[in-house]
């Protein structure tokens, strides 16, 4: 019984690391209808920025964290700059390559401005490093502020789409791009806020998550395909449906971890990804648009 | 009944708990140029998406030529002699005009995997035919000189075309035609309509059409169909239909079919 | 016939290619091979990618298992080399049909998951079945000979790899002029419209599965043989993202651009080992750099320029063509 506790637990904090990938994710897909395949690289390198402010130079948390996150704005625009609006008409492949090369850049610049400083970079954590006791089980505050994390960045996004005006553009740039240029919305500009905020969100998730995971330059990729596999799995044009698939993932490694072999961790995902797509093409809570011919 | 080409029997289709089609009946006879026509949401479209195989409906049945074909693949249906075009343009963008319609040959060739990809003669023969096939489809609609061009070179118009052509040249019985003339001015009307009857009279083949150009229909149709809310509300020759006040209802409210009858 | 046409600069390397061995030393010749190898993997995802449309990430992995599939049947089970090459490619071919299945329902990113999914379980396999794979270690294979032929294995492997790529060059080339090639670019451009005129969704899409994993299979024995080892490292998603690149560079939806493609790309990736530290960099930036400015590849750039580098997706017919004569010609197929 303890045991499952502990793995429950410890799948819903790896969970919630997946589900802050996947939600920056789906925000961008969701306006955009574009998986932006450099958002791992995104993560690591506003992580990377992060932990040069406030570890290298001393600036206070909360100030290296914003910058991160404006950092990580800044650099979503870019991508939107660079990669998507050249190819807005081009076949999907096309933008997927872009978006990959762009994060070999990043890996590749991240690299060479901070990969000479060791292997993997601690960075401290938002909450006191001392772990608490949740009845038999010990947990570090962290975690705990990475799930709350994720679960705040949902609802003011699911909030920020329902209810303000910006939100509401973007929903119908995703629905119909041609309609939402005939209403007046500069689609341009909502590409580029979208990419942004995604990357705004990975940015803030690194900052989170540092403190679990360490800083290294590759772990964008590996973070990047969970957070792909997470959003997929909860259908991607959906909110709760990018945490649900992050924590789901991260029990379902836990228990493939702990009851048939620590081998299974990183490939579970995986089976499940494909076997979901199989029995239900379109996610758990993603909708399966009606085609008009 | 037993003379009817196409035949729809009783065919309903729901989509999320909204019933989309509630037991039509519909029945064409061979050579005839049927309209199919109604309110936006009438459900004309579905209809056309069940008898080409892409729904299948919750109840009823289809039958081309006397043999049933609910359930089967589209791909199957077309190869038992039905075609049809889109609202929206389907050409192969990818491909020249040639091989567009080439391609509308696909079912009527065979050479398969070993054959290609050796270039035995038995393949190189079909190819030639095909080819010959497709040049001679495009005089048939007048666009000889546009062979060559790529299918994202045309402009709407030519590409509808197009597209019909490449539905004909696989010999079919049938052909559906989703809304065919969007988009046409007036002096393309006449020749589309001329179009539609030489279809009908020098290649015998049975057309069905859905339509908002009330005046192609009105002129072209032999028979005219009347869909509303899923419903069949009307059918018969173009004036009957046209005069019909559930008919006029149905397209401008109440108000006015007590005007019209008033009147 | 154009002087720079495609005809003839293809030929002009088959040539080249086939007199290499006598004046390229060891290092050059690897690399030649290899060059000819990726020609075979860019052939089959560009048929998979390019012409009919599917965005799928598995062929590294099909790669793999023709190379695990060559090795193991010679290693686990001793079979000779000339038995176990086209099995691997078989077992290959069988993994990219069944694989097609679940494909049929997906498309776009879905596919590109599910695919990618299978790319990673794919590896984990590989790496972790230690009592089949051997593990992250890898394992040796043993060395083929040609004899009775009085060469060496390099120079063997080497023409065995010409061979098999002058050839499955030309199936490929035959292939797409045909019905089947205006088929799988019907189901890229207009799933819809491709069934409402007989092309079935699934055959094609198992056929051009099936093909990119028979290419990708043949490769993979052809490396094992190559390297005389098999490790599950050659073989993971760095390995993707290069296949992919090289059939952007080369163009998507044209078999001499695979060509081109992975000739190129080898000699980029060659070229930018010699600048270590800003590797990833620069890979990345020449890729974005064509995908924006070459959007159609190089292919792209000579049809444009050259004249005869067209690709047809048809066999033209030699000489010309009366409408009127023809009439009374063909009765069989009418219009």
């Amino acid at each position: 019984m303890i045991l499952l506790t502990y793995l429950l637990l410890s799948g819903l904090t790896t969970g919630s690391l997946y589900a802050l990938i996947a939600l920056g994710i789906v925000v961008v897909n969701k306006a955009t209808g574009v998986i932006n395949f450099a958002h791992g690289e995104l993560f690591m390198f506003s992580g990377f920025v992060a932990w040069m402010l406030h570890v290298q130079m001393g600036v206070p948390y909360l100030p290296s964290l914003l910058v991160a996150v404006a950092f990580g704005f800044a650099l979503g625009v870019m991508t939107n700059l660079i990669a998507f609006r050249p190819l807005k008409n081009a076949n999907i492949i096309s933008l997927v390559l872009a978006t990959i090369g762009i994060a070999f850049m990043l890996r590749g610049t991240a690299r060479v401005i901070w990969g000479g400083k060791g292997d993997y970079l601690p960075f401290p954590p938002i909450t006191s490093p001392e772990p608490v006791m949740i009845g038999d089980i010990m947990v570090i505050p962290q975690q705990l502020a990475v799930l709350a994390g994720a679960l705040v960045i949902m609802a003011a996004f699911a909030a920020f789409f329902r209810l303000t005006r910006a939100g509401k553009m973007m929903q119908a740039t995703a629905d119909n791009a041609k309609a939402a240029t005939l209403v007046g919305i500069r689609i341009d500009r909502i590409y580029m806020l979208s990419f942004g905020t995604g990357a705004a969100i990975a940015a803030a998730a690194a900052v989170l998550m540092a403190p679990l995971t360490l800083l290294y330059p590759d772990m964008g990729f590996s973070f990047f395909i969970k957070g792909f596999a997470a959003a997929v799995l909860g259908g991607l044009t959906s909110l709760p449906g990018a945490v649900l698939g992050g924590i789901s993932i991260g029990i379902i490694e836990a228990l493939a971890g702990g009851y048939i072999h620590s081998s299974f961790i990183e490939v579970s995902a995986f089976i499940v990804i494909m076997f979901v797509l199989v029995v239900r093409p379109t996610g758990l809570l993603g909708s399966s648009g009606l085609r008009r011919v | 009944m037993s003379e009817a080409l196409l035949s729809v029997r009783d065919v309903s289709v729901s989509f999320g708990g909204v019933k989309v089609l509630d037991g039509i009946d519909l029945d064409v006879k061979p050579g005839e140029i049927r309209g199919l026509i109604g309110p936006n949401g009438a459900g004309k479209t579905t209809m056309l998406n069940v008898i080409s195989g892409i729904h299948a409906p919750h109840q009823g049945d289809v039958l081309l030529d006397g043999v049933s074909i609910v359930g089967r693949k589209p791909s199957d249906i077309a190869r038992l002699g039905l075609g049809r075009t889109f609202q929206t343009s389907q050409l192969y963008r990818g491909m020249t005009v040639l091989e567009n319609l080439m391609a509308g040959l696909h079912h009527r060739t065979k050479a398969g995997l070993i054959a290609t990809s050796l270039n035995l003669r038995s393949y190189r023969e079909e190819e030639e035919e095909a080819e010959e096939a497709a040049r001679l489809s495009l005089e048939f609609i007048g666009m000889s000189e546009f062979a060559d061009r790529p299918g994202s070179a045309l402009s709407f118009g030519q590409q509808r075309v197009i597209e019909i052509a490449r539905t004909l040249i696989g010999d079919p019985k049938v052909v559906l035609l989703d809304e065919p003339a969007v988009g046409l001015s007036l002096n393309r009307l006449a020749e589309f309509d001329t179009l539609l009857r030489r279809i009908r009279d020098e290649k015998g083949v049975t057309l069905i059409l859905i339509e908002h150009v009330i005046r192609l229909v009105m002129d072209v149709c032999d028979q005219v169909t009347v869909l509303s809310s899923g419903r069949r509300i009307a059918e018969g020759t173009p004036d009957t239909v046209r005069n019909d006040p559930e008919v006029i209802e149905a397209y401008l409210g109440k108000e006015l079919r007590a005007r019209h009858s008033a009147s | 016939m154009a002087l720079f046409g495609r005809r003839n600069v293809l030929c002009a390397m088959l040539l080249f290619a086939a007199v290499a061995p006598f004046f390229l030393n060891d290092y050059y010749l690897f690399v030649a091979n290899t060059i000819l190898i990726y020609v075979l993997l860019s052939i089959g995802l560009n048929i998979l990618v390019g012409y009919t449309g599917q965005l799928a990430f598995a062929n590294a992995a099909m790669f793999g298992i023709g190379a695990y599939g060559t090795g193991l049947l010679q290693v686990q089970l001793g079979w000779p080399f000339w038995l176990a090459f086209p099995s691997g490619a078989v077992i290959a071919t069988a993994v990219g049909l069944a694989i097609s299945l679940p494909a049929l329902r997906l498309s776009g990113l879905y596919l590109a998951l599910s695919t990618l999914a299978f790319a990673q379980f794919t590896q984990w396999v590989f790496l972790n079945w230690e009592a089949v794979t051997f593990g992250a270690g890898g394992f040796k294979t043993p060395a083929i000979s040609f004899a009775p032929l009085p060469i060496s294995k390099t120079m063997g492997l080497y023409y065995l790899s010409l061979i098999l790529v002058a050839v499955l060059f030309a199936l490929a080339q035959n292939l797409v002029r045909s019905r089947i090639g205006r088929a799988f670019v019907a189901v890229r451009d207009s799933e819809i419209a491709a069934q409402s005129l007989g092309v079935d969704l699934l055959r094609y899409k198992a056929l051009a599965f099936g093909i990119s994993g028979f290419y990708a299979g043949i490769a993979g024995g052809l490396y094992s043989a190559m390297l005389n080892f098999v490790s599950p490292e050659g073989y993971d998603l760095f390995q993707m993202v290069i296949q992919k690149s090289m059939i952007i560079v080369g163009g998507l939806g044209s078999i001499a651009g695979s060509v081109l493609g992975a000739g190129s790309l080898v000699f980029i990736l060659e070229a930018l080992r010699k600048v270590k530290g800003i590797q990833e960099i620069a890979f990345g930036a020449i890729l974005v750099g064509f995908i924006i400015f070459m959007p159609g590849g190089i292919i792209g750039f000579l049809k444009a320029k050259v004249r005869g580098w067209e690709e047809p997706l048809h066999r033209a017919r030699p000489g010309k063509r009366s409408p009127i004569a023809a009439t009374s010609e063909s009765s069989e197929v009418r219009p």
